[in-house]
């Protein structure tokens, strides 16, 4: 990283020999347009929240200069007028700054999708520009990136509209956002991203076959980056989002380009980063790890005591263990800081106090014997004695009284005092502002989380603040996080976002019943013909009584399917019996009592009965449907009772006739089953019946 | 002894059936000499004293009478034959000879020809003690025009999708593109192991495998399988990620015991290359790990292991199409450095012989011919004012006056008329062409080795 001024320089002598004339702009989008960091943002825009003791914009407007840019039109929404405030004491407004800020801000603004369509509207981008969002911490030097971008738009004519910036992490890495898990498959040669997707809650990530059909034999799938929310974006993307106006994020721009590769003819491409650092802080765990990598210096030289932001009094020492301390910081007998620990200036610290992995801001007042490991605290905090803080974010102006101890994942908001005496479960939330209030006051902020409107209108609320939630001189209400997880589907709207938690265990059952399918699939015999073509039937049928079907069709259907399969027609109409036979299990399921059996079986012989006269003709062909008739019922002998209910329906529709009945009842017994099954009383009964009949047929004849 | 060779040597040549209906595959001149010698030669280049080779009786009748087909290798061969209408896979034969099999195996197909370090796919194998590793290359182009082949060939072929890790060493995913109608489908748990997964399409597997003792005595009990490419090789590369395979207590004789009752988990179990104890040892105490990121052991506890070399240059070719048997014969005389013209033939000092071609034992080639990128067999007649260009001409082939043959394959024993002007043909063999005969782009076999459709 040390090579990196040198290489920097290189960079920009470069790029300015390529366009001297235009300076290289930037769009940074100072608004997150969700609720991520609610209720901290409430009081604060994202973008101005300290990280390292510094505002998160800054990190972004640092990154952006010393990459070579010229012009920056940052875009606010939510608290402009804060945002504009910052910048306008800052350097980047200064006369001297080699990056020139230009502040544009618009309470309509919903998404990415409508600053990039109000950037074409006003025709603010002339050339290739770095859209960032105002909360990415980055030391990459993209100017490598950026020549290879532009160099594929010089070669394939304006081809390539974007470059993504990612940074190498393997999965487990703690930096690495678990909302923003996503897995590329690239082509090796071209760096072309081919598919990109969001893994979350995915087990199986699927790849269409037609992205490896572009003439390359190399592709790459990557689960091992880390996007950064830096893009080089050509002036068509702007253009894009406008033609596009469903468009809202870079995801659905991501997702368009790619699904729409082969008509508009856009691609996308990825720079891939090694060294350098880059991430979006887009939620509290990512916060956390993004402050601590900073505290440990991997964004150098973006580090705490560069003082970048060049403001008065912000400076601080550095020493071993990466222990930093501003100005005027006092610290009391017995206190320790351990390691990585970044005081602010005017800040005091009691005694026998153990501080390790915290970042404390400026003008804070620590107590005796506090215990903080991964604190955040902001500016003036003031903790009382016995404190015990892990892994949580104080904000400006909280008070902890005595005795509090704060567990893992807990959030102070502005202004809430705390305790004494009080212990806070993991992942509790205090604000001063009521959870219920600001669901009304802020419906106009943010259309997009509307399904939240309106969902607790009427109910009561509770303006006094509880004891038992915040101590007994405690100012505060607690926000629950089920609260909005109840609406929204996604679980990723916690304010630390998803809890890393791998669960090995659920993959095994997957990937036992794949093997078993596995086995399955190359043990089971390909489906023979005659089974194709008694499920072909069966669907012929099935669609028949659906669509209503003339019977005249169905047996031009099944005709032409006996043709397909090489089906005899002796075969057909066993088939077909069979088919219509087992119908009701087919549609109800096997457990069918025998009276519900034959009450949906005797109106669909009924419809049917045109396609079976159409097979049953010869003698043959009758002797060949009841044995199928009476295979069947063999084989369902619970149901066999209604077999004799079948025969007669049959009858009655003239399907069978009473000669064939009767031959096949006297001879076609063959086996022990079938004589037991000619000894059912309902059956001898029908055969008496029938021989009765036909006496008197014959009778009357005469 | 470390490894055992055994080749593959039964395979009918199925893909070029009017090359091998006289000729069995193994037998097919390459250079003047039979297929089977190259395999037989990169093993004992490398040091093999000793070859199991399965093959069929036909191939052994001829390996030890005709001369012509004589092996010269000084290996020991140990030949098994097995019925050649039994209709069995690669992995039938491994089951075959399983009782001769005492320690891990190195499998060759007799159609491979390549220059490749051998020691690359077996350290390989050692190194991460691997249940499988295997050789593969890129696939080459074939330049010459294949006879009798109607236009272009065609390119919509299946492509077999091979993915490696990030070191393009270790064997991940393997599927034909006609498996994969639903798109490439990969678990995300792979994915976070192994997050970084190169995809390869148009690489050719040579066939050639290091596989485990313990694998076989899985075939053993495992008779479903029938081919090793087509069934055991994609059934090893997806199991390394199967839970049983990672499961920690297999050593435990209780818990193998209860898996023993279970038949499936049973085979399983047997393919497992169950780690010594000191190996384990060694992998516990050393820093060393196959990955980065997350601090998981090395494999991340994976037992089954699959690796594969892809050869990025050099020559490998499977001669199993015609188009590969042109190739081969062209490239193969670089291999060996023998005389292009043997001792023995008796050619006359007026003719033309190029520097590429070949000449075999007692061949007569007489005045003003002219031979040229071609091979010509033994105790082939080559009269005058012949010409053969970029041609194959088996052994026992006469050739009449001011015969033309161009790109052609003449297979044995086959007679050429007066004159006749032969382009991009294959000749069966023991044909006669009548004299005059002008023939181009065809395939010209007798009626009897039509194929039976």
């Amino acid at each position: 990283m040390s090579s990196r001024g040198g290489k920097q320089k290189k960079g920009n002598v470069t790029s300015e020999q390529e366009e001297e004339e235009q300076p290289l702009q930037a769009v940074l989008v100072a608004d997150s347009f969700n609720r991520r960091f609610f209720p901290i943002s409430k009081d604060q825009p994202r973008a101005l929240l300290p990280l390292g003791n510094v505002a998160m914009i800054d990190y972004t407007l640092e990154f952006l200069t010393s990459t070579g840019v010229q012009e920056t039109f940052v875009f606010c929404c939510w608290m402009s007028n804060k945002i504009k405030d910052h910048l306008l004491k800052s350097k980047w407004c200064r006369p001297t700054s080699p990056n020139v800020v230009h502040i544009i801000t618009s309470d309509l603004y919903r998404s990415l999708g409508d600053v990039l369509r109000d950037v074409d509207a006003k025709n603010l981008v002339r050339n290739d520009f770095i859209l960032v969002y105002g909360d990415v911490v980055s030391n990459i030097d993209v100017s490598q990136a950026l020549q290879e971008h532009r160099h594929r738009r010089k070669v394939d004519k304006n081809i390539s509209v974007m470059t993504m910036v990612f940074k190498e992490s393997s999965p487990g890495h703690k930096s690495r956002c678990e909302e923003d898990d996503v897995i590329v498959a690239m082509d090796s040669k071209s760096k072309r991203v081919l598919h990109y997707q969001k893994t979350q809650g995915l087990k199986k990530l699927q790849f269409p076959m037609n992205i490896f059909q572009h003439g390359s034999d190399e592709f790459e799938i990557r689960h091992d980056l880390l996007d950064c929310h830096i893009s080089i974006c050509s002036p068509q993307v702007a253009e894009l989002f406008t033609d596009n106006f469903d468009y809202q994020t870079r995801n659905d721009f991501v997702r368009g380009i790619l699904v729409n590769e082969e008509i508009l003819g856009n691609q996308i491409h990825l720079y891939v980063t090694q060294d350098g650092y880059g991430a979006r802080v887009s939620n509290l765990q990512m916060y956390d790890s993004v402050s601590s990598d900073m505290v440990r210096r991997w964004v150098y030289p973006l580090t705490p005591e560069a003082n970048f932001t060049d403001q008065q009094g912000q400076g601080c020492t550095h020493s071993r263990h990466n222990v930093y301390r501003g100005a005027e910081v006092s610290l009391g007998h017995g206190s320790q800081m351990e390691e990585n620990v970044l005081i602010g200036r005017d800040t005091s610290i009691g005694a026998n106090c153990h501080i390790s992995n915290s970042v404390i801001g400026n003008n804070c007042t620590i107590g005796d014997n506090v215990v903080l490991d991964r604190a955040h605290m902001w500016n003036n905090v003031h903790i009382s004695s016995n404190v015990e803080i892990h892994q949580s974010v104080v904000c400006d102006g909280a008070v902890v009284k005595e005795a509090v101890h704060l567990n893992k994942q807990c959030v102070l908001a502005y202004n809430v005092v705390i305790g004494p005496n009080l212990s806070l479960p993991d992942g509790t939330v205090v604000s001063m502002h009521h959870p219920e209030e600001e669901e009304e006051d802020d419906d106009d902020e943010f259309l997009s989380d509307d399904q939240e409107v309106g969902h607790s209108k009427d109910k009561t609320r509770q303006k006094a603040f509880n004891p038992a939630e915040v101590g007994p001189e405690g100012k505060g209400y607690i926000w629950k996080a089920s609260m909005n997880d109840t609406e929204d589907e996604e679980l990723a709207q916690c304010l630390w976002g998803l809890v890393l938690n791998p669960d090995p265990e659920s993959d095994s059952e997957s990937e036992a019943s794949e093997e078993s399918q596995d086995r399955s699939r190359s043990v089971s015999p390909e489906i023979d013909d005659v089974n194709a073509f008694q499920l072909e039937v069966l669907g012929t049928l099935q669609r028949g009584l659906e669509e209503n079907i003339v019977c005249d069709n169905l047996v031009l259907e099944i005709n032409s399917l006996k043709y397909a399969y090489n089906i005899t027609l002796k075969e057909v109409m066993q088939i077909l019996t069979r088919v219509v036979l087992e119908y009701p299990f087919q549609q109800q399921g096997t457990q069918l009592t025998t009276l519900q059996y034959t009450g949906s079986l005797l109106p669909l012989l009924k419809t049917w009965s045109p396609v079976f006269k159409n097979y049953i003709k010869r003698a043959q062909d009758h002797l060949d449907c009841l044995s199928a008739v009476e295979e069947l019922f063999l084989e369902q002998d619970t149901h066999q009772t209604a077999m004799v209910k079948v025969l007669m329906k049959m009858y009655q529709l003239e399907i069978l006739e009473e000669e064939a009945i009767l031959k096949w009842f006297s001879t076609g017994a063959t086996n022990d089953k079938s004589r037991q099954l000619r000894k059912n009383q309902g059956l001898q009964k029908f055969i008496q019946w029938l021989k009765e009949a036909e006496d008197e047929s014959s009778e009357e004849g005469e | 002894m470390e490894l055992q060779a055994v080749l593959m040597a039964a395979g009918g040549g199925s893909r070029m059936m009017d090359l091998t209906y006289n000729t069995r595959k193994p037998l097919l001149p390459v250079g003047n000499k039979p297929l089977i010698w190259y395999p037989l030669n990169l093993l004992e280049r490398v040091g093999f004293e000793e070859v199991i080779v399965i093959t069929t009786k036909e191939v052994q009748k001829m390996i030890s009478t005709d001369p012509k087909m004589k092996l010269d290798v000084k290996m020991k061969l140990d030949i098994v034959c097995i019925q050649e209408d039994a209709d069995m896979g690669t992995a039938d034969a491994l089951r075959h000879i399983q009782q001769k099999i005492k320690t891990d195996i190195l499998v060759v197909s007799c159609d491979l020809i390549t220059d490749a370090a051998l020691h690359e796919v077996v350290d390989l194998f050692r190194a991460h003690n691997a249940t499988l590793s295997m050789l593969m290359s890129k696939a080459h182009e074939f330049t010459e025009t294949v006879p009798g082949q109607k236009g272009k060939k065609k390119t919509g072929e299946q492509r077999d999708f091979v993915g490696v890790d990030g070191t393009g060493k270790r064997l991940l995913f393997m599927a034909n593109e006609a498996d994969l109608d639903k798109g490439l489908v990969i678990r995300k748990s792979i994915m976070r192991k192994l997050p970084r997964m190169h995809i390869k399409t148009g690489l050719v597997d040579a066939h050639l495998y290091c596989l485990k003792k313990s694998v076989v005595d899985f075939l053993a009990d495992n008779k479903s399988v029938s081919s090793i490419r087509g069934e055991l090789v994609p059934y090893l590369v997806r199991k390394q990620f199967s839970k049983s395979m990672t499961s920690p207590n297999v050593n435990d004789e209780a818990d193998q015991k209860l898996k023993k009752k279970d038949g499936n988990a049973n085979l399983e179990i047997q393919i497992l290359s169950r780690d010594e104890v000191l190996l384990q040892l060694t992998r516990e105490r050393s820093c060393w790990n196959d990955h980065r990121g997350d601090m998981s052991e090395a494999y991340h506890g994976v037992r089954l292991r699959c690796y594969v070399h892809i050869m990025d240059e050099g020559m490998c070719y499977r001669v199993n199409t015609l188009a590969a048997y042109i190739e081969a014969n062209r490239l193969a005389p670089k291999l060996f450095d023998e005389p292009a013209v043997h001792p023995s033939a008796a050619i006359s000092v007026r003719c033309l012989i190029g520097a590429d071609s070949i000449i075999g034992a007692s061949c007569q080639i007489s005045d003003k011919a002219s031979i040229k990128r071609s091979m010509i067999g033994a105790s082939t007649t080559v009269r005058e004012k012949v010409k053969v260009t970029n041609s194959i001409i088996m052994h026992g082939v006469t050739i009449e006056e001011g015969c033309n043959i161009q790109g052609s394959v003449i297979c044995s024993n086959t007679v050429i008329g007066r004159g006749a002007d032969i382009k991009y043909c294959l000749v069966g063999s023991a044909q006669r062409i009548e004299p005059e005969a002008e023939r181009t782009n065809e395939v010209i076999v007798g009626t009897d080795q039509l194929m039976e459709i």
